[in-house]
Formats: structure tokens, C-alpha cells, sequence
């Protein structure tokens, strides 16, 4: 699949301070988590990406539009649920996002039918005809969703979609997501909590200070095959570790009768079963260590920070 | 849209805006109020002009005593309290619900904004100007017998000038204040006093025959020159009536501008 979103050497300044520097990268995945600390620039991203801030240097390319000036153009195929905004105030549920398909360019009747097939999808019941401003957090977030999602975007932005709903709804809400993904939208989904871009995301990019630290699958950091081998019994020593080690594999600990090395797939694990097998040893316990996307990102944000 | 994935075209997006604000201010009961206040002023003048009619048809004296302008001038109270009701709220509103930068990710540019807004009030405003002042040429023309067509229809053209630029000048004094503020009430209290305060001065310093400064008093100035006496007052009303929609325009863009920015 080719890029929707492309980066090159972006710069952008907010009240004379460099937000993005030099941000440059190519996002095919068809979910894309943007992550990073506070005041890394994602919000920043994000509004350039939709034409809304200008770059002060570099191209920024969205579905192969040009910003800011196609920024009408890929805002009409963009769905956006933002974290700071709310929902359209002064009237029920169903009337936002009618008029958030109206203001989209379509006809009063089609917004409304379509306004109802997205509260439909999203589960909202009867609630849609209640005045938004008593709204659960859960409900205000689900309308939120609907009103980027009725005039059938191809590009979702998704800002913070979960913050402030109990574990349920998060879950409930974060299959909705990937059900959209599944469909064929593009999901941009930016996110403090690196187990909501786990769940959804495809792929990556992590900024930090305004540059891009990582860009790329998110397979490549959680992956089960760059994990961590424990292997456990009576007899597993230095010698058995010396010899992983002289057969290229990574020993990252060992003490008597345990041994921790890293693996880089099936074939790492053969070559230690075959050195086990070789000197006649016991392994009682054989545990792989997954690394969480949290864990691999911070292992990222350290090591970039020095 | 034309295509799947279309920009929608300004006027799409200015009309769903108005669209809207018209549907949620007509669900508040202080405009349904006004709004029939509104429409209250035109009915009681049909029934005088009718009586009128028989009285003169009854006795066979005519009565001289056409009441069309102070009619109009009143009219032009309610209405005003009516534009003060639906503008004043709009903008400060979607200010304090942090909504600005939701128009922001669709394709509504700020000036799509500030207009919709504004034509959600000068259409109504001018509608209830502009229509019972028809009715009263078509009473003039069919009922009376006071008008010839043709004078009528000139009229009516006349009417619909000062309705737009009186609708026009509401709009600006009512939504302007509201993009400069997150509380409808101090909207409000500053629009009022876009209707007290330029006049006031005016009259402070020029005395009684001061220029029109304030929207009231323009739009009266212009009804004059229209239906009364021909004048240079009635023009600068005009001009005064533009300038105020042409500067709540300006600020509301400028305003909204600066806020669908993250």
C-alpha cells in the first residue's frame, strides 16, 4: 500500500518556538499510532496534517494531497475526533452529527440517515435524542466517534479517543476502532496510552522534541521474536552460555541453573535446544519474555535521551 | 457533493451553519416569544388600515393619516430584540463548548463560519420586515385601493433594501459581540449597547439633529428617506447599517480564526 501520510523535513513554530523540526516520514499502515510525551508536537502534527497549521519549511502529503493547499480537500475525506473539542452544542445527539455530515456537504436528509446508521453502529440507544449536555463520558465519546465518522471519511484521526472511559468502554470502544480498520478507513490514532496503539495500530511513529524517534511496524518493537529466552534447570551453566554465545546468540544474563538470552526466532531457539541436547542437559522451564510496546517504547525514549 | 470525497461548496457549509442555528434558536422559548411580538405589530396595522377603510367608505371624509412609517419604525424594535435574542448567544457559545476547532477539521473556513451565523439572524430580521410590508402593499394595492401596481412594486424594492441592510446591521451588532466573549449575557449587554451608546453620544454632542450613529436610528433614518422625505440622513443610515454587518463580519472571522487553531 502506498504512503497516506508523507512527511518531508517538516518545520513548524508555535509563539517562536520550533515544535516540529525537521520531522520527516512515510505512514502506509492502514492504523498509524502517533505517540509521544506531552508537548512532543503530536497535537501540532495533527493539526498540520489537516491543513490547519502551516509548515514553515517541508511538504506534508495527506491520502497524496498537498498541504495547506488542498487542506479543504483532505479535511471533506477526514474524519477527526478530537480530544480538546466537544460535541456541537444546543441540541441532541443525533442532531450533532447530522450537522457535522451537513457541514461535510451533505443533504439535511442524507445526514440525518446516515447520523442514525453511525449511532446505530456505535450502539447509542434511545440516548442520541437527549440533549448532549448530560452526556456520560462514554456517550459524549461515542457521539464524538459518530461525528467524525457520518460522511464516510477514508482518513480517521483519532485524538485521545479513550481518555476518560472505565476499562469497559475503552475495550468497547478500541474494537470499534479496529472494526473501522478492518473496513478499509485509515486510522490515525494518537495516544498516550501505548496499550491503545498495541490494540489497533499497525504501525508507528513516536516523536519526541519534534523529531521522529521511530517510524515503522509496531510488530518490529513488540514483536514475540525480539523477546527475552529464560531457560531454567539444574545444571545450566557458564559453559552452556559461553556456547550460545560463540553460536552468535545474545546471552543477556546468567546465573547457576538459569540463563537469559535473546532470541531472534525459531531458529535461535534450535540452536539452543541443539546445545542442550549436545551436552546432555535438563531444562525444567523455558519462558519467553514479551516486550510490551509501553516497555519497548520507553527502551526507545531512553535510549534516544542517552 | 459532486463526488465522493468533494469539498462541499461555501454555500453548502454557510447554509447547514445557519440551517442550524435557525432550528436551535427557534426551540428557545424568549425567541418564539419575540417572534411573535414580532409578527403582533403587522396584524394590528392590517386591522387599522381595514377600519380605516370602512370608516372612510362609511362617512365618506378621508381620514389622512397614513401610519405605513411609524408602523415600520416600531416594527424595527421587535425585531431588533428578536436579532438580539438569536445572535447574541451563537458564537459564545461554541467558544465555551470549545467546538471552534471542530468547524476547524471540516471544510468550513472561519469566513463559512461567521457568515452562516450571521445570515441565521439578518434572514429572519429582514423576512420580518420585508413581509408585512408586502402585505401591506398587496392591502394597499387590493384591498384600499391607495396603491397602482406599479408604485407598490416599487415599494416593496425599497422595503427590501432597508429590510437587508437593517437585518444585515443586527446581525453584526448582535454576533460580533458574541465572538468576543464566552458568556451570551455579556454578548448580549454589549450589543445593547451598540443600540445606545453611538446614538447617545451623538446626541451629547451634535444635539437633536445629530447624524445617525447607532443601528436603531439608522434604519428609522432610512425608512424616512424611503416613505417620507428624500435625504442625505437616510443614505448615511445606509452606510452606518452596512458598516456595522461589515465589522461583526470581520470580527467574528478574525475571532474564529484565532480558535480552530489547537
Amino acid at each position: 500500500m502506498n504512503a497516506w501520510i508523507q512527511l518531508e523535513n517538516v518545520h513548524l513554530a508555535r509563539g517562536g518556538r520550533p515544535v516540529l523540526q525537521g520531522l520527516t516520514a512515510s505512514l502506509a499502515g492502514r492504523a498509524v499510532g502517533l505517540v509521544g510525551a506531552n508537548g512532543s508536537g503530536k497535537s501540532t502534527l495533527i493539526g498540520a496534517l489537516l491543513g490547519v497549521l502551516r509548515a514553515h519549511r517541508g511538504d506534508i502529503r495527506v491520502l497524496g494531497l498537498a498541504l495547506p493547499q488542498k487542506a479543504r480537500e483532505v479535511r471533506a475525506r477526514t474524519g477527526v475526533m478530537a480530544e480538546q473539542a466537544g460535541i456541537f452544542p444546543g441540541g441532541s445527539g443525533v442532531d450533532a452529527v447530522t450537522f457535522a455530515g451537513m457541514i461535510s456537504g451533505l443533504s439535511y436528509r442524507e445526514a440525518l440517515r446516515r447520523a442514525h446508521r453511525a449511532l446505530d453502529a456505535l450502539e447509542v440507544g434511545e440516548e442520541r435524542y437527549r440533549p448532549t449536555k448530560g452526556y456520560s463520558t462514554g456517550m459524549r465519546q461515542r457521539c464524538k466517534l459518530a461525528m467524525s465518522l457520518v460522511h464516510h471519511p477514508e482518513v480517521l484521526i483519532l485524538d485521545e479517543p479513550t481518555v476518560g472511559l472505565d476499562p469497559a468502554g475503552r475495550t468497547q470502544l478500541l474494537s470499534l476502532i479496529a472494526e473501522l480498520r478492518d473496513e478499509g478507513r485509515l486510522v490515525l490514532l494518537s495516544t498516550h496510552i501505548l496499550q491503545d496503539a498495541e490494540a489497533v495500530c499497525e504501525e508507528l511513529l513516536l516523536i519526541e522534541a519534534g523529531v521522529v524517534s521511530y517510524t515503522g511496524p509496531v510488530s518490529r518493537l513488540v514483536s514475540p521474536n525480539a523477546g527475552q529466552i529464560t531457560a531454567e534447570g539444574p545444571n545450566l551453566d557458564g559453559e552452556l552460555a559461553a556456547a550460545l554465545g560463540r553460536a552468535g546468540l545474545r546471552v543477556l544474563d546468567q546465573h547457576p541453573g538459569r540463563i537469559v538470552f535473546a532470541s531472534q526466532g525459531d531458529e535461535d531457539l534450535r540452536t539452543f535446544w541443539r546445545l542442550v541436547h549436545e551436552r546432555g542437559l535438563e531444562v525444567r522451564g523455558l519462558g519467553r519474555e514479551v516486550i510490551t510496546l509501553e516497555e519497548a517504547v520507553v527502551e526507545l525514549m531512553e535510549t534516544s535521551n542517552g | 457533493m459532486d463526488s465522493p470525497g468533494a469539498a462541499p461548496t461555501s454555500f453548502q457549509v454557510i447554509r447547514a451553519i445557519t440551517r442550524r442555528d435557525l432550528a436551535i434558536g427557534s426551540r428557545r422559548r424568549l425567541v418564539r416569544l419575540l417572534f411573535l411580538a414580532s409578527i403582533l405589530p403587522p396584524l394590528v396595522l392590517t386591522v387599522i388600515i381595514v377600519v380605516r377603510m370602512m370608516a372612510e367608505t362609511a362617512t365618506g371624509y378621508d381620514l389622512d393619516w397614513d401610519p405605513v412609517l411609524e408602523f415600520l419604525q416600531f416594527q424595527t424594535l421587535p425585531v431588533a430584540f428578536l436579532a438580539l435574542a438569536l445572535g447574541t448567544p451563537g458564537v459564545a457559545r461554541d467558544r465555551a463548548e470549545d467546538v471552534l476547532f471542530l468547524y476547524a477539521t471540516r471544510p468550513v473556513l472561519p469566513w463559512h463560519y461567521a457568515l452562516g451565523k450571521m445570515l441565521a439572524v439578518a434572514l429572519p430580521a429582514a423576512a420580518l420586515m420585508l413581509l408585512p410590508g408586502t402585505l401591506i402593499a398587496i392591502l394597499r394595492v387590493g384591498v384600499t385601493r391607495q396603491l397602482e401596481t406599479g408604485p407598490a412594486i416599487v415599494m416593496v424594492i425599497k422595503l427590501a433594501v432597508a429590510s437587508i441592510a437593517m437585518g444585515w446591521a443586527y446581525a453584526g451588532v448582535s454576533v460580533g459581540p458574541s465572538a468576543a466573549t464566552k458568556r451570551g449575557r455579556w454578548a448580549l449587554l454589549i450589543a445593547l449597547g451598540f443600540f445606545i451608546v453611538p446614538d447617545g453620544l451623538g446626541k451629547l454632542v451634535w444635539g437633536w439633529d445629530a447624524l445617525p450613529l447607532g443601528p436603531k436610528r439608522s434604519v428609522d433614518a432610512l425608512l424616512e428617506t424611503i416613505f417620507d422625505r428624500i435625504d442625505l440622513l437616510g443614505l448615511f443610515g445606509f452606510f452606518v447599517l452596512m458598516l456595522y454587518g461589515g465589522i461583526g463580519l470581520l470580527m467574528t472571522t478574525l475571532r474564529v480564526r484565532k480558535e480552530m487553531i489547537p
